[in-house]
């Protein structure tokens, strides 16, 4: 086994899992992974390579990001349009597609910092590789980590909240 | 000690901080009330946080493509264009069962003026059907348009038109285009060979070496395919598939044939709609390179698509697998219209 098949093999699943919560599509966040793989492949060493490969897949993002943002614009308005064309392969009841949403939204409501950092934290980084990643000081993870927590459950809660009185007021 | 700060907490929590750091953070906890109530308070943060996230992970897929999205069309323009080639179709066979003769068809043609460049191919091939077979004395060139690939036009629609499943009157009507055109099928073949060039007498030789397709990522408006070249290293070729929708529209009712027949209906819009640039310009490239990445771009003569094949490494080396999936698409092609025959 080659060592970027190692590398793939191990960490293939959580970066993908890592930027499908962090782009909303799972093809994207597919594509975005081999290509890191495929920068993976032209390193001579890498150190740290969870924190590595981590880092590159978050620049890879930021990158396309900054590139071309009306594209994106345009895609989420695409993306709107095709939520309601795509049949989902597993059934998905309507409570798991509003959770989801919820969700997506109070994730997006983060500072891009928290999120990845939270993010990188639910994939089993340990600080000092997020700190690795994200260039951040070791010591100033935990803090990120505190406020990305409270502000991310807070939002969803603040939705879930209204989403409970619309539903009582369309119900009385 | 004074409070901990939630910082401090999320990081015991986390397992991030030193023996030294955790038995005095654990010691305080044990003593202190308010920090113990923050501890259980980060708890439940790190637990809710963990459950909201999972909540992301059944996004859906192919909402963002993989490539061309410049050229990407709202898929209300397709539902669109399909509908107006139905409707198209549907007008041209009324006509043509009605009294048969080139004025019906015009007559068709300006029924549908809106179905445009999408429709377009249909349209002539049905003006070409009409004029072998509704005035066989009079030679195909008498027609607006003299086009080199009128027969293999003619043959696609025939076998476009068996696909749509058509009884009766309809097929009646296509035994009789077929019987006329059965003839010039060897004629039809040999301009598809001039046409696809190079690459097509290449593929009757012998079967190249085939490359591995390790993805065809979904987009709207364009047929991305992965190929691995080499142990991890791919190359990404798009092709624009305006037309490919058409087909799949048109000939629902067996998609595997209409498959096998998309690149011969392909190659006969493609000289519908631009001639020139499709013999003049076949061998004709651009190629880029940025970052590492080269990306060539250039006419498939085959279907008179602009192809764009792009990869990390050097021009020469894409030229040549270039030139190996060119080859494969032409014997793909060449199956096809064989299989058509």
């Amino acid at each position: 086994m080659t060592d970027v098949e190692r590398l793939f093999r191990t960490y293939n699943a959580a970066l993908v899992r890592y930027l499908t919560r962090r782009l909303g599509d799972r093809d994207w966040a597919e594509e975005v992974a081999q290509e890191t793989f495929v920068r993976a492949l032209r390193q001579t060493s890498i150190e740290n390579e969870r924190a590595w490969l981590f880092a590159v897949a978050t620049n890879l993002v930021r990158d396309e990001a900054r590139k071309d943002m009306r594209r994106r614009k345009h895609l989420a308005l695409l993306a709107e349009q095709e939520r309601d064309e795509v049949v989902e392969p597993e059934e998905t009841t309507l409570e798991r597609a509003q959770e989801a949403a919820m969700a997506r939204k109070a994730v997006d409501a983060l500072a891009e910092r928290d999120r990845l950092a939270l993010l990188m934290r639910e994939e089993g980084l340990d600080y000092n590789e997020i700190a690795e990643a994200l260039q951040l000081s070791p010591g100033s993870v935990g803090t990120t980590l505190s406020r990305a927590r409270r502000r991310l459950v807070e939002s969803y809660e603040t939705l879930q909240k209204s989403r409970e009185e619309r539903e009582k007021n369309a119900a009385s | 000690m004074q409070h901990l700060d939630e910082g401090t907490i999320h990081s015991w929590l986390d397992g991030a901080l030193s023996a030294d750091e955790a038995a005095r953070v654990e010691a305080h906890v044990k003593e202190c009330p308010q920090c113990a109530a923050a501890v259980a308070e980060a708890r439940g943060f790190i637990a809710a946080s963990s459950r909201i996230l999972t909540a992301l992970d059944n996004a859906p897929r192919g909402v963002i493509p993989a490539a061309a999205p410049g050229r990407r069309v709202d898929p209300i323009v397709w539902r669109i264009a399909a509908t107006v080639m139905v409707v198209a179709a549907g007008t041209l066979v009324v006509f043509r069962n009605g009294v048969g003769t080139a004025k019906t068809d015009q007559a068709a043609v300006q029924t549908v003026p809106t179905a445009s460049s999408v429709a377009g191919p249909e349209i002539s091939m049905r003006d070409e059907g009409t004029g072998t077979t509704g005035a066989p004395a009079t030679p195909a060139t008498t027609t607006a348009k003299p086009s080199p690939t009128a027969p293999a036009r003619a043959l696609s629609r025939l076998s476009a038109t068996e696909k749509r499943g058509a009884v009766g009157e309809v097929a009646a009507s296509d035994q009789v285009a077929r019987s006329r055109n059965v003839p010039a099928a060897p004629p039809a073949a040999q301009t598809f060979a001039q046409t696809s060039g190079a690459a097509a007498m290449d593929a009757e030789n012998e079967q190249p070496q085939a490359l591995k397709v390790v993805g065809t990522p979904r987009t709207i408006g364009a047929k991305v395919t992965l190929y691995e070249v080499a142990r991890g290293d791919t190359v990404t070729l798009t092709e624009p598939t305006a037309l490919q929708l058409q087909s799949s529209v048109v000939t629902g009712v067996a998609a595997g044939k209409a498959a096998a027949a998309a690149p011969m209906r392909r190659a006969d819009a493609a000289a519908v709609s631009a001639p020139p640039v499709a013999s003049a310009n076949a061998q004709a490239s651009r190629v880029e390179s940025a970052n590492g990445m080269t990306t060539i771009t250039w006419l498939d003569p085959v279907t008179g698509n602009m192809l764009r094949l792009s990869g990390r490494m050097p021009a020469a080396r894409l030229q040549e697998i270039r030139l190996r999936i060119e080859r494969e698409r032409a014997a793909a092609a060449a199956a096809a219209a064989k299989k058509d025959r």
